[in-house]
């Protein structure tokens, strides 16, 4: 049963929500009905299309008799040439005489070598409970640093939604519908392979991320695992099966609840260290799973955030979408 | 038995050395697709057999043997099936009228 009302295409919270999600002008739309509002959408539509149609025949003309001067091309690509040659000397002279102002290479007085590393290899398990000081060291000392890595890749992510992700209509359809021309599709070799070893690398993926602060890996090896997982998945079984557990709104959902948290952890650190606080979280003993304090869970998190990139990254490039 | 033992696992070594070569060789000799294919496939399987092998007899220890055992089998599975696919999707763009002489 919904529980929506008749109405509620009119009402204010929809109006917000609509342009919450992209779909209306918030400061233009003003309902008239649903029937003549449709009427006009309907209208619209045949409008743009034709419009469309008009711009892409003229681009076309416009392409085919080019007739513009070139010499000013000619002109331009000469000096385009000089004017980078210039920029690339200048910058490697410049690079250049830096590097000649560095100290020696293992030189004992580097401001490289100081106190900072030893506290790290002396005090790191005491203090953040890993036992692999790696992830002791970027998710604890340096947790901005991770940050500022987690924040690049939803930042790369949503470039890319930007740059390929089609909205709506008739290419959306068209380009899910040929997703994998000259792919070969539900190939049986591929799937029987795929149904055993993805379930396996899934389980790699997790025990990778699960065992961060014990041994070797952590959230972005294992988030890149189970995103290889993924894609593997859909390339066997295609993009209707894997939308049954993945799809738009599962990604938005654990991508941006898996963010969140990650910043509420790291801010609790922050505001602990800033003010000179103790760390009341249990560090428990190092070498157990549940142990670190908090350092496991940021590893969950960064470990989803990967995941859903690596996978968002695979779908938009294939098929536009999610 | 120590000397059997090591003579075997250089006998499967240097069939793998052998093997490898010859995967090597043929992927530089042939220049269409599936045939250099093939030869690459030598080398992913029966050279890795073999290599697998002789480690596993050099080595003796069992639970050694059992990893090596479980890399053997995950790369039997993904790098064949992995040729597999871009095999197919060779022959559905079908470059060289492969389907027009076969069938």
């Amino acid at each position: 049963m919904s529980r929506k009302r008749s109405d509620y295409r009119s009402t204010f919270y929809s109006r917000i929500e609509n342009f919450v999600n992209g779909r209306e002008e918030f400061l233009l739309y003003r309902p008239t009905g649903r029937t003549e509002a449709e009427k006009l959408e309907s209208l619209e539509a045949e409008l743009t299309e034709a419009a469309d149609l008009l711009d892409k025949r003229e681009e076309q003309q416009r392409i085919q008799d080019h007739t513009e001067p070139r010499d000013f091309l000619k002109r331009f690509h000469k000096l385009y040439g000089v004017v980078a040659t210039l920029v690339c000397l200048t910058m490697m002279m410049l690079l250049m005489i830096t590097v000649s102002w560095l100290p020696r290479f293992g030189n004992a007085s580097n401001p490289a070598n100081n106190e900072v590393i030893k506290r790290y290899i002396e005090k790191g398990q005491e203090e953040t409970g890993a036992v692999n000081i790696v992830t002791g060291l970027i998710l604890n000392y340096r947790g901005f640093d991770t940050m500022g890595e987690t924040h690049v890749l939803f930042v790369a992510a949503s470039c890319v939604m930007i740059l390929l992700l089609i909205a709506e209509g008739k290419e959306k359809v068209s380009r899910y519908a040929n997703d994998r021309q000259l792919e070969p599709k539900n190939d049986i070799i591929v799937q029987k392979v795929a149904g055993f070893l993805v379930p396996a690398v899934f389980m790699f993926g997790i025990y990778v991320i699960l065992n961060g602060h014990l041994s070797p890996g952590g959230g972005f090896s294992g988030g890149s695992v189970i995103g290889a997982g993924l894609i593997m998945y859909v390339s066997a079984f295609g993009f209707k099966k894997t939308e049954r557990f993945f799809n738009e709104h599962v990604y938005k959902i654990a991508k941006i609840s898996a963010l969140c948290f990650y910043i509420c952890c790291l801010s609790y650190y922050f505001y602990m260290g800033a003010h000179g606080y103790d760390n009341h979280i249990p560090l428990g003993t190092p070498g157990n799973i549940i142990s670190s304090g908090l350092i496991l869970f940021i590893n969950i998190f960064v470990g989803t955030e990967v995941a859903c990139t690596m996978y968002a990254f695979y779908a938009l490039f294939r098929k536009g979408g999610l | 038995m120590e000397w059997v033992r090591f003579t075997a696992a250089a006998v499967f070594l240097l069939f793998a050395t052998v093997m490898e070569c010859i995967a090597v060789f043929g992927v530089y000799k042939f220049k269409f697709v599936m045939n250099r294919m093939h030869s690459a496939a030598i080398g992913d399987t029966l050279a890795l057999l073999l290599g697998a092998a002789g480690l596993m007899l050099l080595k003796g220890s069992r639970w050694y043997s059992f990893k090596l055992g479980l890399i053997v089998i995950m790369l039997w599975m993904t790098s064949a099936i992995s040729s597999h696919v871009i095999m197919r999707m060779e022959y559905s763009i079908d470059e060289k009228k492969v389907k027009e002489e076969t069938s």
